[in-house]
């Protein structure tokens, strides 16, 4: 799964330890997610969407999906 | 000097406590609270083994109290583990995720470990000075332990 967590962050000018303080989660897990070692779990993909204030599907997809299905990077 | 330190560090924790389970604690003052209550749970387990150990070794007289010496550990060891789950539960999911991948990769070796040690023995004499059950569980922490800095590697 890949996502644009990294991106949307920089555009809301959050440092890792600031999202993961605002998620309740170590700095280690944001940076895992971003890097694309570890998929959040389901609870913790909705509370990130839900922070940005964006649909889940438009924050995490799927390897394979089609350029035109995936969101702007 | 090491009580009052102790107290003093007890009573931190059980300020930071409140914190933790008002569930507005940071994830850092979580662990280590739990950190530190799995530390005196598994000390004091440690400890109790260590003791029985060498009361076992004074050849104590009666089986029964034998036995009863053999298990004194035990309850030490329950409680260590209550520990260890309860702070599992609260750690945030990838530390969850690298508990369960370091006690997958600990586990399947333990089997083989015990399995190859059981047909050894059958095969040639062992020293059981350096190969019984009473060393060997020493290495299934060392195993957990090898799986831990296994699965941090991987999510750094």
């Amino acid at each position: 799964m890949k996502n644009r967590l990294k991106v949307l962050r920089a555009e809301r000018d959050w440092s890792q330890a600031d999202l993961a303080a605002r998620l309740h989660v170590s700095r280690q897990t944001i940076n895992a997610i971003e890097t694309g070692k570890y998929d959040p779990s389901l609870p913790l993909a909705l509370k990130i969407a839900k922070l940005v204030g964006m649909a889940v599907e438009d924050v995490f997809f799927l390897d394979d999906q089609p350029k035109s299905e995936a969101p702007e990077a | 000097m090491l009580i009052p330190l102790l107290h003093r560090r007890r009573k931190a924790v059980a300020e930071a406590m409140k914190t933790v389970k008002s569930g507005t604690a940071s994830v850092a003052e979580t662990k280590r609270v739990y950190g530190f209550r799995l530390v005196v749970a598994g000390l004091m387990w440690a400890s109790i083994y260590l003791l029985s150990r060498g009361l076992l070794e004074l050849q104590l007289p009666g089986q029964s109290v034998r036995v009863l010496v053999a298990l004194m550990p035990v309850p030490f060891f329950l409680w260590f583990l209550w520990r260890w789950m309860e702070g599992v539960a609260r750690i945030d999911e990838l530390e969850r995720r690298i508990e369960l991948e370091a006690l997958a990769f600990a586990f399947p070796i333990c089997v083989v470990l015990l399995m190859t040690l059981g047909l050894l023995e059958i095969a040639v004499p062992l020293n059981p000075d350096d190969w019984s059950y009473r060393d060997v569980w020493a290495m299934m922490p060392a195993l957990y332990y090898a799986g831990l800095w296994r699965a941090r590697r991987r999510y750094q």
